[in-house]
């Protein structure tokens, strides 16, 4: 059989188990040490395990089964305990599901991968201990080369009663004692089992008085020489037990014989042989099954999708502007099939977009694991709460949060939180708490990382700005509490009194600050010393499309992103009172600056007169910029800029108007920068 | 008239391929079911001639489901799919009433043969 147009479903497949098994690691941990019952969660990591070592096996990748098969082993020794596993038997299992991943992405390049012989060693050492410390008491397993699985308490046996062999004659007539005896096939791999389902196929024909081996070494499976026989007490005759034989599959052979009967007999391997004709070619015409519910669709087309949607909306744009240019008498026609066209397009955008919007767990569920490894690491203690998993977000957006998230929650293990001994000091319970939350707000998604660690000092954060010049000392004074702890953005400001493995490298808040404006949010921080620390990141549903406020500047038109628009005035700009030598403008009791915005682009400054000012937000400070125009609002396909253009500041995108006409869209905060 | 066939297992890819292997044999795969609720519930709907069971799957095992289906109609034919390391489970699901079984990872000409061998025909 072709293996290979099914590596695909195996890699996405495998990688759904493995990404499960991961979160239920973590999640099995913290119910452990909170005293929740785990049974649950540990017979559905089995399950994941087993899973993807059938699918390997069945895709011919050993190497991975192979490791599966050990996580697997290890899993089960864990069945039926009540206390957590321990740390590093729950090391050695994400050790695997991460080694696990490599393989099979490893696969999906065409490779067959190795396991890694160190790992395997590692886990089986693990399951020696697990299984060794209290595995005799719980039940007489075998040893890991003979089962993968722990059974459930063993019921007993519907064992018939043990008949003395005189009685069945006494009782009836018509039954007799006949001794059937069959041979196992020898491609057979489980050939205990088969005489198992020969025992209790035959029992359906009449008591068995008798079975060698045993029903119980045939459980055990101990077949010697792949031969059972059974005396059986039936009114059945030889030909009848013979032909019930005959749907049993891997049967080499099967005798019956008994008093004053002629021996009944069949060789079952010549049938065999014949009941396996090479399988008919595979129909080309796959299934109209009911898995074709649902299909799978790789990330990439999605975002083409969308792109050539971008493309569609300003095309039916465009030939709107058209239309207005031709005679009044051919406009009706055409006008409906614009309007028609147009509805269409906005109709499949619709559902384009509602087709990638994923549940935020793709990005959430990595965070109890990031946190684990990390707490681990540092000698502490943390139990991450996640809701609000289900909100959707579109896939760009969650591709672009997911850095910034996972650094936000570092900074909340590393910074926030504190050893088990000084929580237990400032009377806090030695495991720290990490709440992610998120939510919907109108057209807004709302994420939360709160912990409940030492919290953030406001004196130390304006003595470090201070110090670094950022700010002035009269400035820090009057800093309002919200932009206090905001501070904790500035590039390089750090107040952590040890530079640890995770805070040295990578992105400060200041790159999580930076990137989620980028994306059309906002963050804001709430800390209290001693209670603990709050971000909150607020984000647009996806970033291919966000609404701007278009404006003209000297003929130009430019957009703004409407997010970081707090409003307009109109004003003379002339007479606005000057403060240190510029304009300044009192917005809603905020004095804020006023620049032009055509001098700032370079365009030149602007004649006097009644001119609008545009309020924006740069870097949590009011700004305003003086334009000619206020044209309106447009949602606009944000395109990003490419080559020469990108290094431009102040640019963040480009729109297409509806005429077709490029409208650049302005990065408010590299404008002023 | 072809033989009816019900597919449960919790993989994809496992249904996928199990339903290549016997709708390219002739048989007609009439439905597909991921969990053992499920598989209840399509078998008393479509009532195969034919179900191949998975074992271990969420909700209810393959082995439970074995039981209902079996409870309510003794002649009800069930193939299990086991993997090699679940004897135990492949007995009870044996005991449960199960026809026969196979072993993963299958051959095609494997599936077929146990599957024609259990319906008896060559």
């Amino acid at each position: 059989m072709d293996l290979s147009k099914y590596l695909g479903l195996f890699v996405s497949e495998a990688g759904e188990h493995l990404a499960k098994l991961g979160q239920d690691l973590v999640r099995v941990e913290a119910a452990g040490r909170a005293g929740e019952p785990m049974a649950e969660l540990v017979d559905e990591m089995f399950r994941h395990a087993h899973s993807v070592k059938g699918m390997a096996a069945s895709m011919e990748q050993d190497g991975i089964a192979q490791v599966a098969h050990r996580a697997e082993d290890l899993l089960g020794a864990l069945r039926g305990r009540r206390e957590a596993p321990r740390a590093d038997v729950v090391d050695a299992l994400l050790a695997a599901v991460d080694a696990l991943q490599g393989m099979v992405d490893a696969a999906a390049a065409g490779g067959r991968p190795e396991p890694d012989a160190a790992l395997l060693e590692r886990l089986a050492a693990r399951f020696d201990e697990e299984s060794g410390e209290d595995g005799a008491a719980r039940d007489a397993t075998p040893k890991r080369v003979q089962t993968t699985f722990v059974p459930p308490p063993p019921e007993p046996v519907p064992e018939p009663a043990p008949v003395p062999e005189s009685v069945p004659a006494q009782k009836a007539d018509a039954r007799r004692r006949r001794e059937v005896r069959v041979v196992i096939g020898p491609g057979c791999p489980v050939p205990a089992v088969r005489a198992f389902l020969v025992t209790r196929k035959l029992s359906l024909f009449g008591e068995l008085l008798e079975v060698q081996p045993s029903i119980e070494d045939l459980r055990a499976g101990r077949i010697p020489a792949r031969r059972v026989t059974i005396a059986l007490a039936t009114e059945q005759a030889p030909e009848v037990l013979v032909a019930a034989l005959a749907t049993i599959s891997e049967l080499h052979s099967v005798e019956v014989d008994g008093p004053a009967e002629p021996r009944a007999g069949i060789d079952l391997a010549a049938a065999d042989g014949a009941s396996a004709p090479a399988a008919a070619a595979p129909s080309r015409e796959p299934e109209r099954a009911e898995g074709a519910r649902t299909v799978r669709v790789k990330a990439e087309l999605l975002d083409q999708f969308l792109d050539a949607l971008g493309e569609l909306i300003l095309a039916a744009a465009r030939i709107r502007e058209v239309g207005k240019t031709i005679p009044e008498p051919f406009r009706p026609p055409l006008d409906e099939g614009v309007n028609r066209l147009h509805a269409t397009v906005m109709d499949l955008h619709d559902k384009v977009m509602s087709v990638r919007m994923t549940p935020i767990a793709a990005v959430f569920d990595r965070l109890p694991r990031a946190a684990r490894d990390l707490a681990r690491r540092t000698g502490k203690q943390v139990e991450v709460e996640i809701r609000g998993s289900d909100i959707e977000l579109d896939r760009s957006m969650l591709d672009a949060i997911a850095d910034p998230l996972l650094h936000v929650l570092r900074n909340a293990v590393d910074h926030g939180l504190e050893l088990p001994e000084a929580r237990e000091r400032a009377g806090k319970p030695p495991s720290g708490r990490v709440e992610v939350q998120a939510r919907r707000d109108r057209d807004r998604v709302i994420i939360e990382i709160a912990d409940d660690g030492r919290g953030m000092n406001a004196d130390k954060l304006r003595r470090a700005a201070i110090a670094r010049g950022a700010l002035a000392e009269s400035q820090a004074a009057s800093l309002s509490e919200t932009e206090v702890w905001l501070l904790a953005c500035l590039p390089g400001l750090s107040t952590a009194d040890t530079v640890t493995e995770v805070s040295g490298r990578g992105v400060g808040m200041d790159a999580v600050k930076r990137s989620v404006e980028e994306l059309g949010g906002a963050v804001t921080i709430e800390s209290a010393a001693g209670a603990g620390t709050r971000v909150t990141l607020r984000l647009p549903l996806t970033v291919a499309v966000q609404p701007v406020l278009l404006v003209r500047v000297a003929e130009e038109i430019l957009a703004l992103p409407i997010s970081k628009v707090h409003g307009a005035a109109l004003v003379e700009v002339e007479r606005l009172e000057r403060r240190h030598g510029a304009p300044v403008l009192s917005h809603h009791g905020v004095v804020v600056p006023v620049h032009d915005l055509g001098a700032l682009l370079g365009f030149g400054a602007q004649a006097g007169g009644l001119r609008s000012v545009v309020v924006a937000d740069a870097d949590g400070a009011r700004v305003g910029f003086a334009v000619d125009a206020l044209l309106g609002e447009e949602e606009a396909v944000m395109k990003p800029l490419a080559g020469p253009l990108e290094r431009i500041g102040g640019l963040s995108a480009v729109t297409v108007l509806g005429n077709g006409r490029p409208v650049f869209v302005l990065d408010v905060q590299r404008l002023v920068a | 008239m072809n033989k009816r066939v019900l597919i449960v297992d919790d993989a994809v890819f496992m249904r996928n391929m199990i339903r290549e292997i016997l709708a390219g044999a002739g048989f007609d795969v009439v439905g597909e079911a991921s969990n053992g609720v499920e598989a209840v519930e399509r078998w008393r709907e479509l009532r195969p001639d034919v179900t191949t069971m998975d074992i271990v799957m969420p909700f209810r095992s393959g082995i439970e489901a074995t039981r209902e289906i079996v409870g309510a109609e003794p002649g009800a034919v069930i193939v299990m799919c086991s993997a090699l390391g679940q004897e135990s489970l492949v007995m009870e699901a044996i005991e449960a009433g199960a026809s026969d079984f196979i072993v993963k990872p299958f051959k095609p000409e494997e599936v077929l043969g146990v599957v024609r061998k259990v319906l008896g025909v060559a």
